[in-house]
């Protein structure tokens, strides 16, 4: 077996080294010399979803919700001057609802005048086949298909009198990264009329991302819990409740930091 | 952020300087390898880690099912003499579990494709309820309480911890060096033994009716195609299908490479197939049409009695003795020896 005995040489060892700190470099997190927070609020009929309590759909479907998670990925302002870019790998956040450290956040921006922002609903297909991987996208976080590996965009589970499932629960496990399937969404929201702010180094900016579940459920695709209580593969269907999701995040509103 | 990369990389240094390395050298004639050993630099360490975590049945739920009991060493890592492999409370696998070598060429894995990388491979059947029936987070768990795993992890990897990926790292050192390239074919190709009249005829018979599938040296592909066989109506495997959700995948299997084909019967990607003359048989004259037959399938590939005996003794050229008798990949807890077959394996 000559590919085992091999004796690793100082040349080897060096080629190796090189070619780590080339890579630790394109690595680097981008040029940041701002801040901003981002909270992500979610809401049914307007108001605060909270866990495990019930309400009810545009349909009139009661439900409540035990757990909703989405990845956002590459979260940045969408600065008026054009030259503004971002560069290096996505830095990727699973978003929450169960855990607030995740539904606020702050973000390492560059100063400049904004007008929106933007951010990847879910994982770039190149980010889904990178193999082993840490933080955010740890598969024992509970978002990778292990049978059809890549990441799920978002999870919304719970239950529902109106679901035929088992307990009645219902659970839209929505993935699927490849065409013409593909759930991953880039999200652009503008401010209202298109309202320009100010990014400092001093001002740390505040923007709230509301996303309204009454979207989700009367969206392009009306999603009757009744009639679709599940989706845990990708394909057609999930491609189609990801595209209600997407309808479910509006307009941002903006506020200064306390 | 950029602190902890440095420090991280800092670690990841120290991780190279303190384990001895040992690098992946591809076998003359191979092509350049799909897996990144860059990123996850080969030590023997990592690989004697990797190698512990396979045969260790702690990584499944009731502690019987380590990857090596459904992929064991002498059926080049498929399982020996089993249409489905046997998993966690007396159930079956879903398909026939495939011989382990040359992953490190392999773009994707599984009968349909489903993984996209090397390292996520074993969270499949790690997790799968028929197969080890495990959570990750157990896994996790129990290998921080062991004895001995968290000094090979922080020894391996440079700093104390076990996490996911560190696992499935360990696992991939391992499992992507397990190389195949020393048939008594790639013997021939290297100039140091000769076919014989019967073999040299097979492998004539061989390039003009199974090679534009079974692409040389890799003896695949890796390419999806449907060649005629029944849906078994039990299992309803719709193979590449089920990833794509494509109509025109239905009933596409990957090629599988011939290497060691004498050792991972029985064959198919549910092992319908017992024997290769069966196999042979079949692309004579048991190809089913359907709308997603394999284009070069449409007639049938003519294979007479003569060209079956001729065809398996090229075939038989394809078994790798040295690989299957390597001490490096066997059971570290065998201390060097060998597992051979059980005469009664069932």
């Amino acid at each position: 077996m000559g590919q085992l005995s091999a004796k690793p040489s100082l040349i080897t060892w060096c080629i190796g080294l090189i070619f780590f700190i080339l890579s630790s470099f394109q690595n680097a997190v981008p040029a940041s010399d701002a801040q901003m927070i981002i909270h992500f609020r979610i809401y049914v009929h307007g108001e605060p979803l909270e866990l495990n309590k019930l309400y009810k759909n545009p349909f009139g479907e009661t439900f409540q919700i035990s757990r909703l998670r989405f990845y956002a990925g590459g979260i940045t302002p969408v600065y008026t001057d054009s030259s503004i870019h971002l560069t290096g790998r996505t830095t990727y956040h699973l978003i929450d609802l169960s855990d607030s450290s995740s539904t606020n956040l702050l973000i390492p921006v560059r100063a400049g005048i904004c007008h929106g922002i933007q951010f990847l609903l879910g994982v770039d297909s190149l980010d889904q086949s990178r193999g082993a991987q840490t933080g955010a996208l740890d598969p024992a976080l509970g978002m990778f298909w292990t049978w059809n590996s890549g990441y799920q965009t978002f999870k919304i589970e719970g239950y529902s009198p109106s679901s035929t499932q088992p307990a009645h629960l219902f659970a839209y496990h929505i993935g699927g990264f490849r065409n013409p399937y593909n759930t991953v969404w880039k999200i652009r929201i503008n401010t209202t009329d298109d309202e320009e702010f100010r990014i400092t180094k001093e001002n740390k900016i505040a923007v709230e991302v509301p996303i309204e579940l009454d979207y989700f459920f009367n969206g392009q695709t009306p999603l009757h819990i009744r009639d679709i209580p599940s989706c845990t593969t990708a394909g057609l269907l999930a491609w189609k409740i990801s595209g209600n999701f997407v309808g479910s995040f509006n307009g941002i509103t903006l506020f200064k930091s306390p | 952020m950029k602190s902890f990369r440095i420090i991280s990389g800092i670690g990841f240094c120290c991780a190279l300087w303190l384990n001895t390395p040992f690098p992946f050298v591809v076998p003359k004639g191979f092509p350049p390898p799909i897996y990144r050993f860059q990123d996850n630099p080969r030590t023997k360490q990592g690989f004697e880690l990797g190698r512990k975590l396979f045969y260790d049945g702690l990584l499944s739920k009731d502690g019987n099912f380590p990857c090596s009991s459904c992929h064991q060493q002498f059926a080049a890592f498929a399982t020996y003499e089993h249409r489905l492999s046997h998993g966690y409370n007396n159930q079956f696998s879903f398909r026939n579990a495939p011989g382990l070598f040359n992953l490190a060429w392999e773009k994707e894995m599984h009968w349909d494709g489903g993984i996209n990388h090397i390292e996520v491979q074993p969270l499949a059947p790690m997790l799968d309820p028929h197969e080890m029936s495990e959570e990750l987070n157990h896994v996790i768990g129990k290998l921080k309480k062991d004895k001995s795993y968290p000094a090979l992890f922080n020894q391996v990897f440079g700093s104390p911890g076990i996490n996911s990926q560190r696992i499935l790292r360990a696992l991939a050192q391992f499992t992507a060096s397990l190389v195949s390239a020393d048939a008594k074919y790639d013997q021939v190709r290297r100039g140091e033994a000769h076919f014989n009249t019967y073999e040299q005829t097979g492998y004539i018979l061989f390039q003009q009716k199974c090679a534009s599938c079974h692409r040389e040296p890799l003896f695949t592909d890796f390419s999806y195609r449907n060649t005629g066989i029944a849906l078994d109506t039990t299992i309803k495997d719709f193979g590449r299908m089920r990833i794509t959700g494509r109509k025109e995948d239905s009933l596409k299997f990957r090629v599988p490479s011939l290497r060691n084909v004498f050792l991972t019967f029985p064959y198919g990607h549910d092992g319908r197939f017992t024997t290769i003359s069966e196999v042979l048989e079949h692309y004579n004259s048991g190809i089913l049409t359907g709308p997603t037959l394999d284009p070069s399938l449409k007639k049938g590939i003519p294979i007479s009695a003569n060209d079956r005996f001729y065809l398996m003794s090229f075939l038989s050229t394809l078994t790798d003795s040295n690989f299957i008798q390597n001490p490096l990949y066997s059971d570290p807890k065998l201390k060097g020896k060998i597992a051979v077959p059980p005469e009664d394996s069932h």
